[in-house]
């Protein structure tokens, strides 16, 4: 049944702020002539736009829900339902003033100090009303347990009982069971979209989003491949995280998104070419294997480059096998969307399965890119890579790379801080002879 | 609080909770059983009888340290895992013939991993376990069981069948209509058995050979239906939690007046309080049925928190219950959400409810006798 949905301007007081704050921010790219900054402004544009576009279809009456890159976005494009993330927050504005206070009011909600900080907010924003209301919520319930406890919690939730949810079941292994398993979670998750939307899944839609969604993705991968030049042609401030906002969630299929990572492409392409570096003069390419301190991000990776010439050649969100989908029929279309999502999606591809997979990127990625160390940061959320971190070292010694694990909270710079962090990284940097 | 009864049955459940293998399951490894590990209440147990082994779950118990297990999984991760995993890393579990996993939760998960890697154990498997429990999810898992007794069967080189099957199945739900009854004793005013005792027995049944196990419990249940009952309690107390396999714990809780008349956890009513269905086609859909679908759930189990929140209700009402009490390992994700959200749901109705973290080794014995006082206190028991 189609949910009666009503319009609650109060639950976007806080969404119209971060719309004014990445608008205020693309504001001041605009007026950098840097290539690099142009195409981070065009990220931050089309970050405004979704939120103009979810605050206009909420104000018309018109259906947009809540979602995640890894249930297949492509679905929600094809359906014409713009979608945001509850977990957005911590990942787009963490840099916001109000990051700290907010966690603390999250404690104050007695949610477990020990449960990973992004699902604390997110929860906390729908108790404290400071999140839109969707017509419907597609939860995730892998890669962690924190995240599917989270979206248990909004289900239970007394504000958001009468938003109605659904969540695809991850298989664990990779195989062509678990492949045809999760098609059929996928298909399940269309059928629930059209009950409370009223939307309904056009094949054709779907098969042009695909098509054009192939080649972002094959743009992407050409990407990936230049950042195996030394010296690297980007650093941390652009990169996977960009590609994974236009790919997998502000531009899926949409040509606009393409022609972005086409302007990425050639920016590296020049680049390469040129001998140019993210920084002057590259010592030690590491390998960060996680998000990135979203929370506190300008206080730690910067400093890297310039204290230690450390740059930042690959991360969790960009490396993926950037899978093609096979368009001939649903079948096969259904099943290609399973792959990407369950195998090709950032933290999902990583933190799902068995870490045999995980262990052949680490190897795959240090022989590429000519890697130098491997950090595995160790986000306090993140317990099954944590319960790994034997494992990781164990690769990187075989490799002969050094490997540190530091612990800390990407979103909460008081559980480890910035001069914590700088400070284990330069006692390993030094140790290791490296930069 | 202790019961006094005249066999010594109950002194051989509470022994078996002392060590790893206790005399019931050596004298079975003495004469060529096989014995093969569990991390996880949804390991359909069923499938290992019928295999011609003993079912064994996985715990920490004996350890003292986590040196070795600390060098694979870090300090963010529970300490029941960094037990265990010790133990295994040292040789302690050397007794096993294999070990099965499900992907529980993001720790215990990870020990599959490191015990392929490190512990020569003959044969590893884990099941692909489901996070929802409805329809596809009940087919999945029967094909997950019948890889696994495929698997399990070819390693041994034993044809599981139907009959083997359904025998095993006959033989675990007796298990759980003999427990059932025990905690049917629990719901009387006096009840004959305190929390930690009871803890003991459904912790050995997990450890022995279950045909002796049920023949034992038989006896204790007979013994129990003439004891004295215990009324010197401040508290009626329900339990809730995870991997609870000590019963020193409750005994703490108990020498405050809380008798713990009954529970919701991993080694408790969980795991018994509904029957495999002995009507069903074939015997692998109706474990898979049981497992997924209609035994009680674990919080990992996403979509069904009213029911699992139904059942603590009914527990509430059924066993005459003053307060709960939900405990959880530090760093447990998933039963941080679930203590929040019984949390939540509890409050709504007013009744008595607290929240404790505790590693998996029995540590700050003092601090918890006081949040249990004060916790008493506050129902003005």
């Amino acid at each position: 049944m189609v949910r009666q949905y009503k319009y609650e301007p109060h639950l976007f007081r806080r969404y119209k702020e971060e719309r004014d704050y990445f608008s205020f921010l693309s504001g001041i790219l605009a007026q950098d002539p840097d290539p690099i900054s142009q195409l981070s402004r065009e990220i931050t544009d089309i970050t405004v736009e979704r939120y103009d576009q979810i605050m206009q279809y909420a104000e018309e009456g018109k259906p947009f829900i809540a979602g995640y890159f890894c249930a297949a976005p492509e679905i929600y494009e094809a359906m014409d339902l713009p979608w945001y993330m509850i977990m957005a927050t911590p990942f787009l504005a963490a840099s916001a003033p109000y990051l700290l206070g907010d966690i603390d009011g999250a404690e104050a909600m007695g949610l477990g100090t020990d449960w990973c900080t992004a699902c604390r907010l997110s929860l906390y924003y729908i108790e404290a009303e400071l999140t839109p209301k969707p017509w419907a919520l597609i939860g995730l319930i892998h890669p962690c347990d924190a995240g599917n406890l989270l979206h248990q919690s909004v289900a239970r939730n007394q504000k958001w009982r009468d938003v109605p949810i659904f969540a695809t079941d991850p298989p664990y292994f990779e195989d062509q069971r678990s492949i045809d398993y999760f098609a059929g979670e996928l298909r399940r998750m269309v059928a629930f979209l059209e009950e409370h939307t009223g939307h309904k899944l056009d094949l054709d839609r779907l098969r042009e989003v695909c098509i054009e969604s192939n080649k972002q993705y094959e743009l992407w991968a050409e990407y990936a491949q230049l950042r195996r030049a030394v010296p690297c042609p980007h650093g941390w401030g652009i990169g996977g995280p960009q590609c994974f906002a236009a790919v997998q969630v502000f531009q899926t299929g949409k040509p606009r998104g393409t022609q972005w990572l086409r302007n990425l492409l050639a920016n590296t392409e020049q680049r390469v070419k040129e001998g140019v570096g993210t920084i002057p003069n590259e010592k030690i390419r590491y390998f960060w294997f996680d998000l990135l301190p979203f929370g506190w991000v300008f206080e730690f990776l910067p400093w890297l480059e310039e204290e230690w010439g450390a740059v930042m050649v690959m991360e969790m969100f960009g490396f993926t096998p950037y899978t093609p989908i096979d368009i001939r029929n649903e079948d096969t279309i259904f099943k290609g969307l399973a792959k990407r999502n369950l195998y090709d999606s950032p933290m999902v591809r990583q933190a799902r399965g068995p870490a045999d997979y995980f262990a052949a990127d680490i190897v795959r990625v240090v022989k590429d890119y000519n890697i130098d160390c491997v950090i595995w940061p160790g986000h306090m959320g993140h317990k099954d890579g944590s319960a790994s971190t034997g494992i990781m070292r164990e690769i990187c010694n075989e490799l002969g790379v050094p490997y540190i694990h530091i612990g800390l909270d990407l979103f909460d710079k008081r559980y480890t801080t910035p001069d914590e962090c700088k400070d284990k990284v330069s006692k390993f940097f030094s140790a290791m002879g490296l930069g | 609080m202790e019961t006094k009864l005249k066999s010594q049955v109950l002194q051989q459940f509470q022994e078996a909770t002392r060590s790893l293998v206790n005399p019931e399951l050596q004298k079975w490894k003495d004469q060529g059983g096989r014995v093969l590990g569990c991390y996880c209440s949804y390991i359909p147990e069923e499938v290992i009888t019928a295999a011609g082994c003993v079912p064994f779950r996985m715990r920490g118990t004996g350890s003292t340290s986590t040196e070795l297990a600390d060098a694979c999984v870090s300090l963010i991760n529970c300490s029941f895992i960094r037990h265990s995993l010790d133990l295994g890393l040292r040789g302690e579990y050397s007794f096993l013939d294999g070990c099965a996993w499900v992907n529980s939760c993001d720790h215990v998960r990870r020990i599959y991993d490191h015990w392929k890697r490190k512990i020569d154990t003959p044969f590893v498997h884990l099941l692909s376990l489901p996070k929802k429990v409805t329809e596809p999810q009940v087919e999945w898992y029967r094909e997950e069981i019948s890889l696994f007794k495929d698997r399990l069967g070819f390693h041994l080189g034993v044809f599981i069948s139907d009959e083997r099957l359904w025998k095993a199945i006959r033989l675990h739900n007796e298990t759980r209509q003999l427990q059932r009854q025990l905690y049917e004793l629990r719901k009387r005013k006096d009840p004959p058995i305190t929390g930690a005792e009871t803890l003991a027995v459904m912790v050995a049944g997990t450890a022995m050979p279950r045909q002796e196990y049920n023949e034992l419990l038989r006896e204790l249940l007979d013994d129990l239906s003439r004891a004295e009952g215990h009324t010197d309690y401040r508290a009626r107390i329900m339990l809730i939690g995870g991997i609870l396999d000590d019963p020193r714990y409750i005994d703490v809780i108990e020498d405050q007046g809380g008798l713990v008349v009954t529970d919701s956890l991993c080694f408790g009513s969980r795991t018994m309080w509904r029957d495999v269905d002995e009507n069903a086609s074939d015997p692998v859909t109706a474990l898979a049925r049981y497992y997924i679908a209609d035994r009680p759930s674990c919080p990992r189990m996403f979509g069904d928190h009213l029911r699992r929140s139904a059942f603590v209700k009914d527990m509430i009402r059924d066993f005459n219950v003053d307060g709960v009490i939900a405990e959880r390992l530090v760093m447990c994700d998933n039963w941080t959400g679930e203590q929040f959200m019984l949390g939540e749901d509890l409050k709504e109705t007013g009744f008595p409810y607290i929240r404790l973290d505790r590693e998996y080794l029995l540590t700050g014995v003092g601090q918890l006798r006081t949040r249990v006082q004060a916790f008493l206190e506050m129902m003005g028991r």
